[in-house]
């Protein structure tokens, strides 16, 4: 296929685009979200045979003239963008399939149905062209409508005030990041003259590499969720619509990951240091991210957590193949961007997959506080499946997919020993007892979960029997099961295609010398390890089957050690599952108690409320320090703000004559 | 493959030795050294009895927590001869399937519905995750120490030579032993005799097992004694020839499993709400191995 073709593939998705939305007003209400999949569909379709070609090695790339102010816009594919397509891609038409069967159990109005799909279609396109375009001016523009149609997806339920809340708040973070980034676009700007992405490499050749790469670094990380620029995730995830929220952590998030990653791939220096600086925080963020999973209630809010916590994961492959490029390592650059970006495809995959079944008990249950459930397993035994499968693979347990990356990123930690430097051996050390950690902590965080939600019986009487959902929410889930096994049992195909992305992304590791595909022989032999290990347990249950066959089974009561009248209210809860880790970690995960003392005088002790929730800390001591003394300072100022239309017109007619003044004496020139 | 049949072996009587130490500690002549095995070959021939609360996960999750346990035994080597998996970060693998075998006991605790065995779930949980690091730490030193990353050759190139070598293999043995004893649920972290459920670890989250599926967690719990004690007896043998390796790897597994025996008979279990923070201090262990590693490897210049 050639340019041409390829060309012509764009212009079709973006004729279909605005058909599409525009016929989506007119079509009865029954069959909108029909249409609005057939558009993703289509969309998904054109840009992943496009996606497919370049990562067949057929680079991609026109330029279109946009007229004097913009100049020429680059569209460019190469394997990284076309890898992050791909991504994005899968999980966008899972979303719209879920959120199709989603939105049917809810009464919406025709408008706000238009209204959402059209957004749904523009958000998935936008997200493809931001990984397309390599113009600074042309990708703020895609940037800003991917946050603003995100943010209007976000307040789908926009008549409850903690979800309008929570979307102010993701707007105005995306804007802080936007300002960042803005600041990193117009200093390349006015060193070199041009807004062309490939000028951000001719910047870094004389310049310093380091205040940049931050400032991008700051930009895009607000988007990823680094710590501690992560407060939107835990409140936007949770208030988004299901399908949303696994779209936005599932992939949102990850184009900040594919911004750095855009980064990384023009910078000429300060490898090690960034490296460093990257590793750091990463560890920090994955810790912190899943410490906050384990203790909340809200199992939307977990799940936003360990998003967080993930990103932390990849921002270790991140720091670790920053660190391989400065040492001139092959198999360490290999390893840490190959894990980095495995990972990124495997969190896409399972954390969709548990945003969906998430949303599933949601949609049946109307709560998402995890100790009003209990024994969902049975009710609906296919979503507690699927969302069993997803908590193993998310903790990256064998024999699923999240094992392949943790282990990359593992062996890569273990490859980095080998280095000379004292520094870099003790970081990668903590980083080692990081990750460890991590996957430690995660296994309490969805054994929590889990069995909270679906095992034992339920604590609350709900007021509808929740029952299993429609086939069209299961069916994107199983898709995503079996890519997620995909990927666990012939990881070779991932990884001979991030063998070549990696050997395209820098020109100075030869590639296949002693790369992935050196190392991937050994890590494909995991799969093998999988099915022995799947051997093991099934030769085990055939022995049990038939050791049983013929012996008595009984059916009894659960053993209450000895107290004859239990009842359900009496399970462990999560909350009190993870109480103890609270507790240790006390300075860090800020318990807020609201609950009134016993007075002195009171004999008859009234009904009384306790209350208790967890606040983020960096949230609680950073971020609303610094808003609450913002809005001190502002208050000073309020006096110029009045409300009174004639001040106003005063302050015109001040500001005129100003200009006016200073220019006569000469002093404006 | 050698490792595989001497953890078979040691697996029988490790539990024994315990057992028959401990009575004898409180001048009694106890079981014999069999009788463990002997219990779990009577759980196997018995019927079982479901909790009407649990579902299918409580019936399947005895099986992939043995599964586990047996996919961690085949990875551990004895001396230069290889486990029968072995492969570069191969300790990973092993730590993570016993974390996946871990995850299901825990869940199949929570399927009950007791409040009890919750409690003791969340402790599990708790208490297996700050082991972890230790255990990483641990393997990471010993990596950066002989520049390899597999059980086998890590073991096999471990020279025992100077007094800091010497130091670091008992402290690697302490921090290996504690791990052991988190795992298994024994003495200063768990007392698997107590008599009050709530003071238990890992005997309350087994209490609704029974029959066919408690003999496999029982059996699980054997091998894996007797797993952590291969690893400490790979830590000395290095490439000593079999005729001195074999005899010592019986010789260290007994002595360890008296050492348990004597340290159940003569110690009170740690304080129940502080025992993440003794098990944290086996990182600090841990580390002090990394420092030494870096001190052999003349890092600190």
């Amino acid at each position: 296929m050639d340019m041409e073709i390829s060309g012509s593939l764009l212009n079709y998705s973006l004729a279909i685009t605005i058909l599409g939305i525009f016929s989506l007003f007119f079509v009865p209400l029954k069959f909108k979200a029909n249409l609005a999949v057939l558009v993703v569909l289509l969309n998904v379709i054109l840009t992943s045979v496009l996606a497919f070609q370049v990562l067949r090695g057929q680079d991609f790339k026109f330029t279109f003239d946009a007229g004097a102010m913009l100049g020429p816009i680059q569209i460019a594919v190469d394997s990284l963008s076309a890898w992050f397509i791909l991504i994005i891609n899968f999980t966008s038409i899972t979303g719209a399939l879920y959120g199709s069967g989603y939105l049917k159990a809810y009464d919406n109005p025709a408008p706000k149905l238009n209204l959402h799909w059209a957004l749904f279609i523009v958000f998935h396109l936008s997200m493809v062209w931001v990984c397309m375009i390599q113009h600074s001016l042309a990708f703020l523009v895609a940037w800003e409508v991917m946050s603003l149609s995100s943010m209007l997806l976000v307040i789908f339920d926009s008549n409850k005030p903690k979800t309008l809340k929570a979307g102010i708040n993701y707007l105005v973070q995306m804007h802080i990041s936007v300002t960042f980034l803005t600041i990193g676009f117009i200093w390349v700007y006015f060193q070199t003259g041009s807004f062309s992405f490939e000028t951000i490499a001719t910047f870094f050749g004389p310049n310093s590499n380091i205040w940049l790469f931050l400032i991008f670094f700051i930009g895009f990380g607000i988007k990823a969720g680094f710590v501690p620029l992560h407060t939107w995730l835990p409140h936007a995830h949770p208030a988004a619509p299901s399908h949303v929220s696994g779209v936005m952590s599932g992939v949102i998030v990850k184009l900040g990951i594919y911004g750095i990653f855009r980064m990384i791939t023009f910078l000429k220096a300060d490898f090690l240091l960034l490296g460093e600086i990257v590793i750091t925080i990463s560890v920090l963020t994955g810790v912190y991210g899943i410490l906050n999973a384990a203790i909340h209630r809200d199992f939307k809010q977990m799940l936003a957590y360990c998003t967080i916590e993930n990103i932390g994961i990849i921002g270790i492959g991140i720091g670790l193949g920053l660190m391989g490029m400065g040492n001139g390592s092959a198999v360490l650059y290999y390893l840490g961007f190959g894990g980095a970006l495995l990972h990124v495809l495997n969190h896409s995959l399972f954390k969709s997959l548990l945003f969906y079944s998430a949303g599933s008990v949601y949609q049946q249950t109307h709560t998402r506080d995890m100790d009003d459930l209990g024994g969902l397993i049975k009710r609906m035994p296919k979503t507690a499946l699927l969302f069993l499968i997803g908590a193993i693979a998310i903790g990256g347990l064998p024999p699923f997919n999240g094992f392949i990356s943790e282990f990359i990123l593992y062996s890569g930690l273990l490859e980095g020993l080998k280095s000379n430097n004292l520094s870099e051996i003790s970081l990668l050390v903590f980083t080692l007892a990081g990750l460890s950690i991590i996957g430690g902590i995660s296994v309490l965080t969805f054994t929590k979960t889990f069995g909270t939600i679906f095992l034992g019986s339920e604590r609350k009487p709900l007021e509808h029997q929740p029952k299993e959902v429609s086939l069209i929410m299961l069916l994107p889930q199983y898709l995503i099961v079996a890519v997620m096994l995909s990927i666990a049992f012939l990881p070779q195909f991932y990884l001979n295609t991030l063998d070549k992305l990696l050997g395209n992304m820098s020109p100075m590791v030869v590639p296949g010398l002693s790369g992935l595909s050196g190392y991937s022989g050994r890590i494909a032999n995991v799969n093998l390890y999988f099915i022995l290990f799947i051997g093991i347990i099934a030769a085990s249950w055939i022995v049990r089957a038939y050791a049983i066959k013929g012996k008595s089974q009984k059916i009894e009561p659960t053993w209450g050690c000895a107290y004859v009248a239990p009842n359900n209210r009496m399970q462990y809860t999560g909350k009190s599952f993870s109480k103890s880790l609270g507790k240790i970690f006390s300075f860090l995960l800020t318990e807020e108690k609201k609950y009134k003392e016993l007075e002195p005088g009171e004999i008859f002790p009234r009904k009384r409320k306790y209350e208790s929730h967890y606040l983020d800390f960096f949230e609680n001591r950073l971020i609303n320090y610094v808003t609450h003394h913002l809005v001190y300072a502002a208050n000073y100022f309020k006096f110029i703000q009045n409300g009174r239309t004639q001040w106003y017109v005063w302050y015109g007619i001040v500001f005129m004559l100003s200009i006016f003044m200073l220019t006569i004496f000469n002093v404006l020139k | 493959m050698l490792s595989l049949i001497l953890i078979l072996i040691a697996s029988a009587f490790f539990t024994g030795i315990i057992l028959r130490v401990k009575s004898m500690a409180s001048g009694r002549k106890g079981p014999g050294l069999f009788q463990p095995v002997k219990d779990v070959a009577r759980l196997f021939k018995k019927g079982v009895v479901y909790s009407e609360t649990t579902s299918f996960v409580f019936q399947i999750a005895p099986t992939i927590y043995f599964s586990s346990v047996v996919m961690a035994m085949l990875v551990v080597p004895f001396g230069q001869s290889k486990g029968f998996v072995s492969f570069n970060g191969d300790f990973i693998f092993f730590a993570y399937v016993l974390a996946l075998g871990k995850f299901f006991s825990i869940i199949s605790a929570m399927d009950t519905g007791s409040s009890f065995e919750g409690m003791g779930a969340s402790r599990e949980a708790l208490y297996s995750m700050f082991a972890e690091p230790a255990f990483f730490i641990l393997m990471g030193s010993l990596a950066l120490l002989t520049g390899h990353t597999s059980f086998q050759e890590i073991f096999a190139a471990l020279h025992i030579g100077s007094y800091i070598s010497y130091a670091l293999a008992i402290l690697g043995t302490f921090v290996l032993m504690m791990v052991a004893m988190v795992e298994n649920s024994r003495m200063p972290i768990d007392d698997p005799k107590t008599h009050l459920e709530l003071t238990m670890v890992h005997e309350v989250m087994i209490l609704d097992n029974s029959g066919f599926d408690l003999g496999l967690i029982l059996t699980a719990g054997y091998l894996k004694f007797a797993i952590y004690g291969a690893l400490v007896v790979n830590l000395f043998i290095g490439v000593f020839p079999y005729q001195y390796s074999i005899p010592m790897f019986f010789v260290i597994q007994i002595v360890l499993a008296t050492g348990v025996g004597l340290i159940e008979s003569f110690m009170a279990r740690f304080r129940m709400s502080h025992n993440a923070q003794f098990i944290f201090v086996l990182t600090s262990v841990s580390l002090l191995i990394f420092f030494g590693v870096l001190m052999i490897l003349g890092k600190f210049a």
